[in-house]
């Protein structure tokens, strides 16, 4: 029966449920149904578990809600009643629509996480393939340290989501068609209204203000499009508009940022403008420009629409830097003036040295004692032979006497056995030669050789990895921990590694490629060994 | 362009330290200075008789300075030099003949020379090292004006050495070796007793080939297999392989070879031990020594 503190949500009665007449009950984290007459539910789902529901289509006699679970079965509910089936049909759709969702997330996400992981890196796909799908340890283990504290910490970390900027044209690109007699069609995207809110926070707030007390939203967005606001050749003639007043608060958002001036000095017109009386944007100093006095109708037109184009493009940047001021400042392409100013491009653009004061800054000197000691080559100081005087005074004369009657005798330089020798020292196999046949390891290994080697050597970091984290052994979990591990780098032993070896020796390899892997294993052993004696001696 | 335009230059360094050779001379008698100069100059010959556009020239480097053998300032140079040689009589191509005189004439005058200055040398004051290569490398930067302009000359230098490296002339050296491999120069290296390190690595650097030979009375064979070529025809050919050049950098206190070792921040000296104040600078420098290890160890698993 459920607990006292679940929350019912909704009650249907006359609700049979294979063949039977029984109550509906929505519950707050399940579905549950029970017979007519009888306290206990016989059907009970968790929202988890329920996949989508489906429900029988409008023209049929019966009136019916499928639910799906993941397991695959799926229960149905036959809504009974005369009078109000539908109805309650409806309510009860509503109603899960509305909660699955909620439930859905949480059970998945899991399960998404675990393969988005898995996709993402080979490596894990294959020491998961390794080593849980061959059953050496279990998946729980596998994944007990990977997926940390996911299930305790907010979801939003996990969604990776970048923030989207505003396309400056987004306006433009709304594109309205003509839908053939005198009117045109706009066609608005969520990412549309999106932008547009970012970008005008009036327009937003009358939107909240309005809809859907007072207009539908398809209405709004009409009158948003008709009003003089969105226009190009706006002229602010005072009509009642609910957007009027959006204008009117864009002009003091006008007036403000031009008040506070321009602080990027790249993207500054300024310097460009002769006549600034004012802080650059217009010519005019004390009326608003929208005044129509002195002024033909064409030049202040020319005004709104060059008003309404600064106006935008502030505001898109504007929107663009809002969100996350501090830390994005700088990294999201729009330029402060400061890091402009670092980047050394710009500086070369925009300073002369001449120019500038002189600051050296202060160096210290070199002061190098013993520089000889650079000079000096890799061949130790001391010297190895040493003759006496004597000596080479005789073989300088012996030289010397040799050399004084050299005549060269070019025919008698070699003899054929000295040079047969030679060559045979020079030919492959040779003494000489001897050192281009030693190859590389990675040569005479065949690469699938290679690739089972690296996946073992993978799955045995891993494991070796769990069993050495385990000590010191402090506590009864890991005194578990350590013997499970134990028992599973036996059996990785025996499954993976013994018929590797029994493979590379079928196919004659005689290098030792396992060797170092056996000598992990054996030290592991051996410290487990040693801790399991001491925990002997401790206990008697 | 084709190969005839192409000048090919060989120039052979030879080392005739006196004291090695006499030392030697008493040692192996088989193998005398006499018999290297006649091993070289058969290279030569062979050189310049693969193509009639290579080119030679022979330097011997003596203890304290080198001199050029061929072409040296007896050669009239062009094909006049026929005058003054005596022909050999054997109906030699007189280049050969010519260069081949021109060579014993001066090896016995550097070698008759008296030795100036004190007699009491080292044997490993190879100090020439560094003078021969300025000298081969000066020519070789004057050998474009010595020729019509627009013949490419693709040159490269043998060194055959007998005594052991100088340390002394390591700098020098070292620029010279990189000033070669800037500019396309080859250095070869045979080396008739003891390795030197500073010839393997000119040879790595430069993309020429280091062999020590392990027969000296074959050295001519040798020449002849592995250096004659030049570095196209290497290519097609199977010659030695490279030898495994030792770049460890010498401690300064020690110049023993490290492979880890204090560098100082300041002036880039190597020390293999650590000490508080560099001695070639006189920086100070605090280090944090690791932490003491507490008896029971923790034994921490390097994943692989």
């Amino acid at each position: 029966m459920a607990s006292l503190s679940e929350e019912v949500l909704l009650v249907v009665k006359k609700v049979r449920q294979r063949k039977q007449d029984g109550t509906l009950y929505l519950m707050a984290e399940r579905i549950a149904w029970g017979p007519e007459g009888k306290d206990r539910f016989t059907v009970s789902h968790l929202y988890a578990d329920i996949r989508c529901q489906k429900i029988s289509p409008d023209g049929k006699a019966k009136i019916q809600l499928q639910l799906i679970l993941h397991t695959g079965e799926s229960t149905t509910f036959h809504f009974s009643n005369e009078s109000s089936a539908l109805k309650d049909r409806d309510a009860a759709k509503e109603l899960l629509q509305q909660l699955l969702p909620k439930f859905k997330k949480k059970a998945n996400k899991e399960l998404e996480e675990k393969n988005r992981m898995l996709q993402e890196d080979p490596v894990l796909f294959q020491l998961y393939k390794d080593l849980v799908v061959s059953q050496v340890i279990s998946a729980d283990e596998f994944w007990a340290n990977r997926l940390g504290d996911m299930n305790n910490s907010d979801p939003t970390p996990y969604n990776n989501k970048q923030d989207v900027g505003i396309s400056g044209a987004f306006l433009a690109d709304i594109r309205p068609q003509t839908d053939g007699c005198n009117g045109l069609r706009y066609n608005l995207t969520a990412d549309i209204i999106e932008s547009i809110f970012r970008t005008y926070p009036a327009v937003k707030q009358k939107y909240g203000e309005n809809v859907p007390h007072n207009l539908t939203e398809k209405e709004f967005w009409t009158r948003f499009f008709q009003s003089h606001y969105f226009h190009r050749d706006r002229i602010n003639t005072g009509t009642q508009d609910i957007f009027s007043e959006c204008a009117k608060q864009d002009e003091k958002g006008l007036k403000s940022m031009v008040v506070q001036g321009v602080k990027n000095p790249l993207v500054d017109l300024l310097s460009l403008e002769d006549k600034t009386l004012d802080e650059g944007y217009g010519v005019s100093t004390t009326t608003p420009s929208t005044s129509n006095a002195n002024r033909t109708v064409k030049e202040s037109s020319n005004a709104a629409i060059i008003k309404r184009f600064n106006h935008h493009s502030a505001m898109v940047l504007a929107a663009g830097s809002r969100k996350g001021q501090a830390a994005q400042m700088g990294t999201r392409g729009i330029l402060t003036s400061s890091s402009l100013l670092l980047n050394p491009f710009f500086s070369l653009a925009i300073e002369y040295e001449d120019l500038q004061r002189e600051n050296r800054l202060k160096t210290v000197a070199l002061n190098l004692k013993k520089s000889d000691r650079y000079a000096h080559g890799p061949v130790p100081l001391q010297s190895q032979h040493y003759t006496t005087s004597q000596d080479i005074i005789n073989s300088v004369n012996h030289i010397r006497h040799e050399m004084v009657n050299y005549k060269p005798n070019l025919t008698q330089v070699l003899s054929s056995t000295a040079a047969s020798s030679a060559i045979t020292a020079l030919s492959p196999g040779g003494v000489l030669m001897m050192t281009g046949t030693q190859q590389a390891i990675n040569q005479m290994i065949p690469t699938e050789v290679q690739g089972e080697l690296k996946h073992l050597y993978a799955a045995a970091g891993e494991l070796l990895r769990h069993f050495w984290s385990c000590f010191p052994v402090n506590s009864p979990f890991l005194e578990e921990k350590v013997m499970k591990m134990k028992t599973n780098l036996e059996r990785f032993q025996m499954t993976k590694l013994c018929p590797f070896q029994e493979k590379i020796q079928r196919q004659y390899l005689s290098t030792n490629l396992t060797g170092h892997l056996e000598e992990m294993l054996q030290t592991a052993y051996s410290k487990f060994h040693v801790w399991q004696t001491r925990r002997m001696l401790r206990k008697t | 362009f084709s190969a005839e335009d192409e000048i090919n230059l060989l120039v052979i360094v030879v080392d005739v330290n006196p004291i090695w050779w006499g030392q030697q001379a008493q040692r192996e008698p088989e193998l005398t200075l006499s018999k290297c100069l006649d091993a070289v100059m058969v290279l030569g010959n062979s050189h310049m008789a693969m193509t009639r556009t290579n080119k030679l020239a022979v330097i011997a480097s003596h203890c304290q300075d080198s001199h050029f053998l061929y072409p040296n300032k007896n050669w009239r140079g062009g094909d006049n030099g026929g005058e003054d040689a005596s022909s050999s009589g054997d109906g030699k191509y007189e280049l050969l003949s010519v260069a081949n005189n021109l060579i014993a004439e001066e090896i016995r005058n550097v070698m008759t020379k008296k030795v100036e200055g004190r007699q009491t040398f080292l044997l490993s004051s190879l100090i020439m090292l560094s003078n021969w290569h300025g000298v081969s490398y000066r020519y070789l930067l004057m050998l474009p004006f010595l020729f019509s302009v627009g013949q490419e000359i693709k040159s490269r230098i043998l060194v055959v050495k007998a005594a052991e490296d100088c340390a002394r002339q390591y700098m020098n050296f070292m620029n010279v070796i990189f000033a070669a491999q800037k500019q396309n120069i080859l250095i070869d290296a045979c080396v008739l007793d003891s390795d030197s390190g500073l010839l393997q690595q000119a040879c790595d650097i430069t993309g020429g080939l280091y062999l020590k030979i392990p027969q000296k009375i074959a050295l001519a064979q040798y020449l002849l297999w592995v250096f004659l070529p030049d570095s196209e025809q290497r290519s097609q050919l199977v010659l030695p392989p490279p030898a495994h050049v030792d770049y460890r950098a010498a401690c300064f206190c020690h110049r023993n070879l490290i492979e880890i070792g204090y560098v100082c921040s300041v002036c880039l000296s190597i020390f293999c031990n650590f000490s508080p104040i560099c001695t070639t600078c006189e920086t100070a420098f605090k280090i944090q020594l690791p932490q003491m290890v507490k008896p029971k160890k923790k034994k921490l698993k390097q994943s692989t």
